[in-house]
């Protein structure tokens, strides 16, 4: 079974709210958030070091779940349809 | 199945069986060696449908798709559950009347779990509201 390793690199998010002719369709680049978040992950490292210590929780395998789970949800797609309005999101 | 070839051979030498009833026996033979067509496309996604029809806010359709692997990466998050929460965990599951052990919830064991799910439906019907899970 693979296993993906990186997390959604973008979605797409279409929009149609009430009272508009046309929809609005957006494609995000979620890359660019992980790469903000990963000096803060960075920085984090200690911190979470000393809390894995305190806690007795193995960080290394925290940190590949918590991947794992953000990796996962690549795929995943909601859409909701009310009488005028409309939202459809994708992650890629 | 070589020593049945080879036995129906002996047969055939022997003269207890003529030719055109080993090739008949070969036959056989062959057609209860080949592998039997399975279903082993892996179940991806969980499809939630729901047609709902309220009163107030009308007619909503939601239309959800969960990959698979966010149910696989869930469980291996619960590795990293250190064993005094486990235990909490199970402690409560008792409580609630669910005999569960979460310790026994591992890569292996789910992987049977999803190959269940394949045949999963869940249709809820009211007059409000469809609800359809599934999987695909």
């Amino acid at each position: 079974m693979t296993q993906e390793i990186l997390p959604p690199l973008s979605a797409s998010l279409h929009v149609k709210p009430a009272g508009w002719r046309f929809g609005l369709k957006l494609w995000l680049p979620l890359f660019l958030l992980w790469l903000l978040l990963i000096p803060l992950l960075i920085l984090a490292l200690p911190l979470l070091f000393v809390g894995s210590l305190i806690f007795r929780f193995n960080l290394w395998r925290s940190l590949r779940a918590a991947n794992g789970v953000l990796a996962a949800t690549r795929g995943s797609e909601v859409e909701v349809d009310k009488r005028d309005t409309s939202v459809f999101i994708k992650l890629h | 199945m070589h020593d049945n070839r080879r036995q129906i051979l002996d047969m055939l030498a022997q003269g207890k069986i003529n030719s055109d009833e080993a090739e008949r026996l070969i036959a056989a033979l062959e057609r209860s060696d080949m592998p039997v067509a399975r279903d082993t496309s892996a179940v991806k996604y969980l499809r939630v449908l729901v047609d709902a029809n309220d009163e107030q806010e009308g007619p909503t359709k939601v239309n959800v798709r969960v990959p698979m692997q966010l149910l696989r990466a869930g469980v291996r998050l619960t590795g990293v559950i250190p064993d005094r929460a486990r235990e909490q965990v199970n402690e409560a599951l008792r409580k609630e009347g669910i005999p569960f052990d979460i310790n026994k919830l591992t890569p292996d064991n789910l992987e049977d779990m999803i190959e269940q799910l394949r045949d999963l439906s869940v249709d809820v019907d009211n007059e409000r509201a469809k609800v359809r899970v599934f999987c695909e």
